[in-house]
């Protein structure tokens, strides 16, 4: 791209953050957080927000060398160590509805080669440290959207020069996200529509279970009584509502916690956090997972899945058309926020209060009754494509198509 | 001779800011910070991320670098609404302040362009720093108690490397501020830490030389300036190397070439002229001049951005008097490079300077536990502001008056003219 459309894009990208994504209000105070290279895209970022009323635009940069070089040079003994004050941050700014804005541009080989035990221990403290600002995620706009960092570029579009790279990303990103479109705003409005009338569909029929059929697959998703499906939209007590997360295809729910039974076969590698998980099948009985095999990074998912208690049971069941943008692109992303949009997916571990009827307001227990898994975990994997086949099961025990070939087979 | 590598160099420069400047104990957290650009810019990365190994190498337990980013601090003077510059990332404070409060440590790097707020509103711009001294007000007071063992050093970045050097290509412009960044910190030499014990040796004679005189004034007479500064009883000569008060022995600033005190904020008689221009705000003052009368500044004079200089000195009460009076030959390595750096850091270690505000509390015996109240009456000042502005040159003579009214030469010419 030349410098004056990338600039171009980037500034129409920016506006659909600040407006999709984050529908920012007047006085609002937006919080982001990136790393050290998406500075170019946090600047215009924060210019639109301002142009949209912002008060205050305040971002916590983090500086992805640094991270690694604690885990090379520090005494392993401190690294589960986390200052206070980054919690505190993001807890006053949750609790009075500020919004938050998070940039998914992580590396995806960031801590290649360090030790997996230490990176299970670090990861912990930090779920457990965090855990409690869950309660708040129903309360303020957020938005995840990515950046295309040269790091993450050369991992996508590896072989050729990082500039190069970085550009055949970001092309990639605008292209995701419907920049390229002529007003992609109104592309935006047009898409939420459409997912919002799967989610109806699938709300209304409030099956009691997903049958999911592949290659490597067979698998049932027990489903809540009082499940949600969610998709496009959110709606937060602060009476805004937004798209918080920028691309997204997927309308989800939350699987029952006990009833999940068979096997899956993920069809994308999962990037944990700078460790890839490659080639792996799970096995379910009664809701956890009990068999676990991996060509790479078997032990990492182990100990992800061990971390606690539910991290071994599922929080989220995803559906996503094969013929989704990002599916269609062929690109693989190593970036959760576009390969779970490339693909129908489950997560590991906490499910969403709102994916349930009235969760918000449960007490842990009385959403546990009701279905729903609570772990500091909260990982997704990709498990659809274009031979999966999909059954919803109604309450008499028939079958419904849902989803044939990796897509929709319903009418909305 | 081999030559070093840009990357020995930093390495060296960076164990010198931990081992010297620091003194990083075991077990000790170390937050790196830059309050006026409101975390460290990029351009420090390199340098950050050396602190960091050396720090580690040390025992450090945690280092916290904090992150910051000029073109934000633009777009926000730019684009926010008006009555939004009370707003300030507090959290940063609260992690410095969380610091200090465990004894750990504190690094500010900085790298700042000095024209980082060159053509925006000015009462925006003084807004933000308002609401910026306010927000530091009660790290600045640990700071100048040296409650915590901290220091300040430099990065070499491409927005400042232009500005001291406007005809070089930007690559080697910034090079060209690292080489002097490495040489006036004596990491080009073969064992840095050793060669700042002998440096910190020699500024502590000079130091206890006079301190052991006791005079009760200075008198300044160069081109421009003719000065009376009373110095307050009980006040202290600082050097290089100090006690904090969580028992670390650190270097506060790298480079440094100054003995220093605090001169009574109720004496300081007669006029003193800039001999460099002040960066402050982003913006430059030059070729000015204050006059004082029974502490107070009555008067100042600039070529340029005058009204700047005039809103520095209105801040508040104490921003009207001086804080801080140090020595610096006008031979010293810094001076010696006859280029300004449009940063204090340097500026202040190539001459003879004094500071409008705030007075370091450990420049004044005892100092540290009084109230504010009993530090003014001592003749310590108390500000939001502490800004250090030169008036060394090689026509610059200094006496001290002794309590009996006679003159004996400190500094002539510029130079030291005292036999320590």
């Amino acid at each position: 791209m030349y410098p004056q459309e990338f600039d171009e894009l980037l500034s129409k990208y920016a506006d659909v953050i600040v407006h999709i994504g984050l529908s920012i209000r007047k006085d609002q105070i937006l919080s982001i957080r990136g790393i050290l290279e998406d500075a170019p895209l946090i600047r215009k970022v924060t210019a639109s927000a301002y142009k949209a009323g912002a008060k205050y635009v305040d971002v916590l940069w983090n500086d992805e060398p640094s991270s690694r070089l604690r885990f090379e040079h520090a005494d392993p003994e401190s690294i589960t160590y986390l200052p206070d004050w980054i919690f505190q941050r993001f807890e006053e700014y949750m609790k009075n509805g500020e919004a938050e804005l998070a940039i998914a541009s992580t590396d995806p080989d960031l801590f290649t080669g360090i030790d997996s035990d230490l990176l299970a221990k670090s990861r912990k403290a930090r779920m457990l440290k965090f855990e409690p600002l869950r309660k708040y995620d129903n309360i303020s706009n957020w938005c995840v959207v990515a950046s295309a960092a040269p790091s993450w570029a050369k991992k996508v579009f590896p072989g050729i020069p990082t500039e190069e790279a970085q550009d055949k990303l970001w092309k990639a990103i605008f292209k995701a996200c419907r920049i390229d479109t002529p007003d992609p705003v109104a592309a935006w409005q047009s898409h939420t529509d459409r997912l919002t009338k799967y989610k109806d569909y699938l709300n209304n029929k409030c099956y009691t279970a997903l049958h999911y059929q592949a290659l490597g697959t067979d698998l049932t998703i027990g489903l809540p009584e009082k499940q949600v499906w969610s998709g496009a939209q959110e709606s937060f007590k602060n009476g805004i509502t937004c798209t918080v997360n920028i691309p997204t295809e997927e309308v989800f729910t939350a699987p029952h916690k006990d009833k999940v039974n068979g096997y899956v076969k993920a069809t994308l590698p999962l990037n944990l956090g700078g460790t890839l998980i490659e080639d792996f099948t799970v096995t379910f009985e009664n809701g956890r997972a009990v068999q676990l095999t991996a060509k790479k990074g078997e032990s990492d998912l182990r100990k992800l899945i061990e971390m606690d208690e539910n991290a071994s049971r599922l929080g989220e069941a995803a559906l996503v058309r094969d013929s989704s943008p990002i599916k269609q692109s062929g690109i693989l992303f190593y970036n959760t926020l576009f390969d779970e949009n490339a693909s129908c997916h489950i997560a590991f571990g906490n499910a969403y209060r709102t994916s349930i009827v009235g969760g918000a307001d449960m007490t842990d227990e009385e959403f546990a009754t009701a279905g729903g898994n609570k772990s500091l975990v909260h990982t997704d994997f990709m498990i659809g494509s274009d031979k999966m086949d999909i059954d919803g099961i109604k309450v008499d025990g028939t079958h419904e198509p849902v989803m044939r070939n990796g897509e929709w087979a319903i009418d909305v | 001779m081999t030559t070093q590598t840009h990357q020995e160099l930093l390495q060296k420069y960076a164990e010198a800011i931990v081992k010297v400047g620091l003194n990083i104990r075991a077990g000790q957290r170390l937050i790196i910070n830059n309050a006026t650009a409101q975390g460290i810019p990029p351009a420090g990365r390199a340098l950050v991320h050396a602190v960091t190994k050396a720090a580690y190498a040390a025992g450090a337990r945690y280092v916290q670098p904090i992150w910051g980013d000029e073109e934000m601090l633009r777009i926000r003077l730019q684009n926010a609404p008006a009555d939004s510059f009370n707003e300030y990332p507090k959290f940063h404070v609260n992690a410095v302040l969380d610091m200090i409060k465990n004894g750990d440590a504190l690094l500010s790097i900085y790298a700042n362009d000095p024209d980082a707020f060159k053509g925006m509103d000015p009462e925006r711009v003084a807004a933000l720093q308002r609401t910026q001294l306010e927000n530091n007000k009660e790290i600045g007071a640990n700071i100048s108690r040296n409650a915590i063992n901290w220091c300040v050093v430099a990065s070499a970045s491409q927005a400042w490397a232009a500005k001291i050097f406007p005809d070089l290509q930007p690559e080697e412009a910034e090079e060209k501020l690292w080489q002097a960044i490495f040489e006036t910190t004596r990491a080009t030499l073969p064992d840095p830490v050793a060669a700042w014990g002998e440096h910190i040796k020699n500024l502590r004679k000079r130091g206890d030389y006079l301190h052991a005189k006791k005079y009760s004034a200075l008198h300044y007479k160069g081109p421009g300036t003719d000065l009376t500064l009373g110095l307050p009883q009980g006040h202290k000569w600082i050097s290089a190397q100090a006690l904090a008060e969580n028992g670390v022995i650190f270097t506060a600033n790298m480079p440094t070439e100054e003995v220093f005190t605090l001169p009574d904020r109720h004496r300081a008689d007669g006029t003193v002229t800039a001999t460099f221009p002040l960066s402050y705000g982003g913006s430059l003052i030059e070729d000015f001049s204050a006059t004082f009368e029974n502490g107070r500044i009555v008067k100042v004079t600039a070529k340029k951005n005058e009204a700047l200089l005039q809103k520095l000195v209105d801040t508040d009460e104490g921003s009207t008097r001086l804080g801080e009076i140090a020595l610096v030959p006008a031979s010293s390595p810094i001076s010696k490079r006859g280029h300004l750096f449009y940063n204090t850091l340097f500026d202040e270690n190539a001459s003879c300077h004094l500071a409008i505000g705030r007075a370091y509390r450990f420049t004044l015996i005892g100092g540290e536990e009084l109230t504010d109240e009993e530090f003014i009456s001592a003749g310590g000042n108390v500000s939001l502001n502490h800004v250090d502005f030169m008036i060394g040159s090689p026509q610059m003579d200094i006496d001290g008056v002794n309590a009996d009214g006679t003159h004996e030469p400190v500094m002539r010419n510029g130079e030291w003219a005292i036999d320590v």
